[in-house]
């Protein structure tokens, strides 16, 4: 034992105290429940209008719509398939609707629609059964009659006379259906059989929506001859898969980043205890990060996680700093020389990552809280452990030498390419200048979604002509009949719109459950038997439709008056039940919203501005546009990014300021920084990729990380002694940063691949340009 | 062909109409010299008659007969189509009423409403409207795919019988027949389930007063509007 090393009752006190806090972390984080979705980056804090944006893609009916398709063999063949997966489908008791074209999937709804059809029909007015009321609408249900359409009428004829049931199923003909053929749903490019779906369970709910998948693909390779190919999409497989695609990259990149990490520590070392010693600040750090974010926010984003990925590469620095530095003098000395710098770089990145902390949106807060804490945890772990474990650094020589002397040759060389390195800065401030519109990309950015899979949602989408059931009409109040009345009002708003041409028609709830007041309306416009029996006589008088034969007409008209109204509880359990859900809305506060999906008229797009001004001033109710309030959302979030990395790298600054007390030495731990920075910017612009939220993190990090190096630079060069084990311990440091960093850039998720892009490449230059840049020792006294 | 040239200037169609009936007449000449059956007039030969004119605005009475009501249906209105795919339908009597279809999309109005839809959404809708739009451009490969299709007598007066290969259509319409003289259609008369028929006769609209009509879009198609 040396004379430097602690007290053994010292050391087991500290370790113990190590144990007992990972122990501790071990246990939150197998309590921790784990997301995949895009929940995180979706503000926490939404206004209204986001706060309806959020419902629908959160636990909305989109958010439990599965898009199906059948491809291969011929028409007749994909339709046979489509009947029996439907028919597996709606048996196996997973899915609330499947829907394939099939005529008899509205067999039910329209005997319910004839039943109900007097507190339906919009046509039931106070003129409706007056004489004249009367012979306007039989002339009109005559007029269908002898066309091929009319066959569909004519059995109901005596029943409906004045065509009510008509009337309701003309409301409900789509704008824009998807094509039929062979009698089911099929691709208009032909081709592709297509289904819709929606799963009976909530869409967070991520493992029921796994088992429902899996159900629907066995019950395909149950049903499907050879030659055809299932193909799935919707929000439940961007779950399900993305998750599974995050949980497998997490572990991909883990134990990649740990192998090479390794490797590279075992090359520079050639000690086990050496590496073993290394990746417990990792551990720690890692660890830390995510108990501190379980405990924040009650649960970890799978990209968060993945994020975890890269603190490898960030915290190994520290213990390497430790096992490199120490080894001269021991640890006692390394406290005194190098921690303090290591402390500082340690402050440096947490400013930067806590500006991070305070963002509205849960992903990024996230991320800023993981990289903080994770930071803390291993340094705190390389300052108290470290020095119990391996009191003397490690003894390891491996290729430290080398390196050391590399440090040493490029310590040399690259302050003579500090001109035209300035130069470079120069030209790619200049290129960001002149590029302009830098900042783009939008939220799907963000998701773990592969352009493949998008490219298949588009095509199953447009196929299913469901591409813009991305506008609706939002009504709201606080009781259910609030909310129906509001609806109908926007509805009459929105019928207009139809005429001229500025939507295509609209879906609303109020279709098939009328507010009561419209369904008392309604009923009250019916005449008693005699006063009927009397209108109906004089109305058909001369026409060839003779009144004996309307006596079922009269006693359905009487048994209507006295009929019960429609409510929501008289639906459940109906065929209409599903299509109701998917309309109208129960908050967790008790209040109702209905939702009015507007269709287009086929080809062209939503006059967003013409429904806005139809809808003014009605109480409750707004147009919201889903694609658009994405785009917003996601303005106001790298908007509301680029103020706290600008706060973030202020406060690098300020406490660089503050430890450094020398404008001069700002100066130059800065220069390298800002260097780094905007070469790293310049390059991508360069490559011409579109910056977004994750770039501007990774630009954060680069800054945090860099400025690490460029503090140690500056101390290197105050001291006045170009330490060969200083700088090889840099060297090492940074390329294991390259290395996990380099490993996250090759992640098939944009979001961590966007950021290992920008931080691979932006650490080197950060070490190189601190190297280049650094004070002449000849200079310092 | 010199013949043709020398009478000044008849417009394409008919001096293609001229010519069919030379070389109708030529080939009857020989085949009864070869003590041969008469060539029939077929689908094809209809086809090409009908694809010369490519729009037609036409007036139409329709009476349809049905089932269980003392008298018969009548309406009556006008008829338009442009090539390739624009047909309209207009009712002014008794009610006004309309349906257009355009390429894919169907526009109804009924009652003041109107309604969109797309025509391949409803399969019995696509065949009839392919039935219709088949006929006026003479686009024999729409209508076989459709229909069983039997034509019979000649250029000067010709029946064309239609019926739906599609299960569900034939559950509606038996049959469709049109009988037409040359290039234009005269009547439309629709068989439908349960022994109601539907006779439509098309008559071709008054001359359109000179001037009304853009003057540089010849060859204009003549039946619709003769001379």
């Amino acid at each position: 034992m040396t004379p430097s090393a602690l007290p053994l009752r010292r050391r087991v006190a500290v370790l113990l105290c190590w144990l007992a806090l990972v122990l501790a972390a071990g246990w939150q984080i197998s309590r921790t429940t784990f997301t995949a979705d895009l929940s995180a980056f979706l503000p926490s804090d939404p206004d209204p209008q986001q706060r309806l944006l959020i419902e629908q893609l959160g636990s909305g009916v989109p958010a439990r719509t599965l898009l199906i398709g059948i491809d291969g063999a011929d028409a007749q063949v994909r339709a046979d398939a489509s009947r029996s997966l439907a028919a597996k489908m709606r048996a196996s008791g997973l899915f609330e609707q499947v829907h394939n074209g099939e005529r008899s999937d509205w067999a039910d709804v329209g005997a319910w629609l004839v039943e109900h059809r007097y507190q339906l029909s919009p046509a039931v007015d106070a003129r409706r059964f007056t004489v004249a009321g009367l012979r306007d609408a039989i002339e009109e249900t005559l007029s269908l009659l002898g066309t091929p359409a009319g066959h569909l009428l004519k059995p109901l004829l005596e029943r409906d006379p004045t065509g009510e049931t008509q009337r309701i199923a003309e409301s409900l003909i789509p704008s824009d259906a998807p094509r039929s053929e062979a009698g089911v749903w099929a691709s208009r490019q032909g081709g592709r059989a297509l289904l819709v779906a929606s799963t009976r369970a909530a869409g967070s709910d991520l493992d029921a929506q796994s088992a429902a998948l899996d159900q629907l693909r066995e019950a395909f390779a149950a049903v499907a001859p050879a030659g055809l190919t299932l193909k799935v999409s919707g929000a439940p497989v961007f779950a399900v898969d993305s998750r599974a695609q995050i949980e497998s990259e997490v572990r991909w990149l883990a134990i990649a980043g740990t192998v090479g990490v390794s490797a590279l520590l075992l090359l520079a070392f050639a000690s086990l205890p050496a590496l073993g010693a290394a990746l417990l600040p990792v551990g720690t750090g890692v660890l830390a990060g995510i108990t501190a974010v379980s405990l924040g926010f009650g649960g970890v984003h799978g990209i968060t996680l993945g994020f975890g990925a890269t603190l490898i590469g960030e915290a190994v620095d520290y213990a390497i700093y430790f096992l490199i530095q120490s080894r001269r003098a021991g640890w006692r000395a390394w406290l005194k020389s190098s921690w303090p710098t290591v402390r500082l770089g340690l402050l440096t990145s947490m400013c930067g990552f806590g500006a991070l902390i305070f963002s509205g949106f849960p992903g990024l807060a996230q991320l800023g809280l993981f990289t903080v804490s994770g930071l803390l945890g291993a340094a705190l772990a390389t300052r108290f452990v470290m020095p119990v474990l391996l009191p003397e650094g490690s003894r390891g020589q491996g290729l430290r030498r080398q390196l050391g002397r590399l440090g040493q040759a490029a310590v040399d060389a690259l302050p003579r390419l500090r001109w035209p390195l300035l130069a470079l800065g120069v030209a790619a401030a200049a290129l960001l200048a002149a590029r302009g519109e830098l900042w783009r990309a939008d939220l799907s950015s963000l998701s773990p979604i592969s352009a493949e899979a998008l490219a298949l949602d588009a095509s199953l989408r447009a196929d299913l002509s469901a591409g813009d059931a991305r506008s609706l009409v939002v009504v709201q109040a606080a009781d259910i009949e609030g909310t129906l009345q509001r609806a109908e009002a926007a509805a009459a708003r929105l019928e207009p719109l139809i005429d001229r041409g500025a939507i295509g028609g609209w879906d609303s709830v109020t279709r098939f459950l009328p507010s009561l007041t419209r369904q008392r309306e309604r009923l009250s416009h019916l005449p008693p038997a005699a006063p009927l029996r009397a209108a109906l006589a004089e109305a058909t008088r001369d026409g060839p439709l003779r009144a004996e034969r309307l006596e079922p007409f009269l006693d359905d008209v009487q048994r209507a008056r006295e009929s019960s109204p429609i409510t929501l509880e008289s639906l459940r359990g109906t065929a209409l039940a599903p299509l109701v859900d998917a309309l109208l809305l129960q908050r967790a506060d008790g209040s109702w919203v209905a939702l009015l999906p507007l269709q287009p008229i086929a080809g062209a797009p939503i006059d967003s501005a013409a429904v806005a001004r139809a809808l003014q001033g009605l109480p409750g109710t707004q147009l919201l546009e889903i694609g658009r309030a994405l785009t917003q959302l996601y303005e106001r979030y790298l908007g509301e990014a680029q103020a706290q990395a600008l706060l973030g790298a202020l406060g690098v600054v300020a406490v660089m300021a503050l430890a450094l007390r020398s404008w001069r030495r700002l100066l130059a731990v800065c220069q390298p920084l800002l260097l780094a920075v905007l070469l790293t910017m310049g390059a991508l612009a360069l490559l011409q990729v579109h910056l977004g939220i994750l770039h501007l993190v990774g630009l954060l990090l680069v800054v945090a990380v860099g400025s690490n190096y460029a503090l140690f630079f500056n101390m290197l060069q105050r001291d006045g002694h170009g330490d060969p084990d200083m700088l090889a311990s840099l060297l090492l440091a940074n390329l294991t940063t390259v290395l996990s960093f380099g490993l996250i850039a090759m992640s098939a998720i944009p979001a961590l691949s966007a950021i290992g892009r920008v931080v691979a490449p932006g650490a080197l230059l950060a070490l190189l340009l601190s190297a280049a840049f650094a004070p002449r020792p000849a200079a310092v006294p | 062909m010199k013949t043709c040239r020398a009478e000044g200037s008849p417009g394409l169609p008919e001096t293609r109409r001229r010519l069919a009936a030379v070389r109708t007449v030529a080939a009857l000449v020989v085949l009864a010299a070869l003590g041969l059956p008469a060539l029939a007039f077929d689908l094809p030969a209809l086809a090409a008659l009908l694809a010369q004119r490519k729009s037609a605005e036409t007036r139409f009475t329709e009476e349809r007969t049905i089932s269980g009501l003392d008298g018969p249906l009548r309406s009556s209105g006008t008829l338009s189509f442009s090539a390739p795919d624009r047909f309209a339908r207009h009712t002014l009597e008794p009610r006004p009423e309309s349906m257009v279809v355009e390429g894919n999309t169907v526009s109804i109005r009924r009652g003041g409403r109107t309604r969109q839809m797309a025509l391949d959404a409803v399969p019995e809708l696509t065949a009839l409207i392919a039935a219709v739009r088949g006929t006026l451009t003479g686009n024999a490969a729409t209508l076989q795919q459709h229909f069983r299709v039997q034509v019979a007598g000649n250029a000067a007066l010709w029946t064309l019988t239609l019926v739906p290969r599609d299960e569900r259509l034939a559950a509606q319409v038996h049959e469709l027949q049109i009988v037409g003289q040359r290039g234009e259609l005269r009547t439309l008369e629709l068989s439908l389930a349960g022994g109601d028929r539907s006779l439509m006769i098309i008559e071709p609209l008054p001359p359109a007063p000179p001037g009304s009509r853009p003057p540089a879009s010849a060859p204009r198609a003549g039946p619709a509007a003769p001379r």
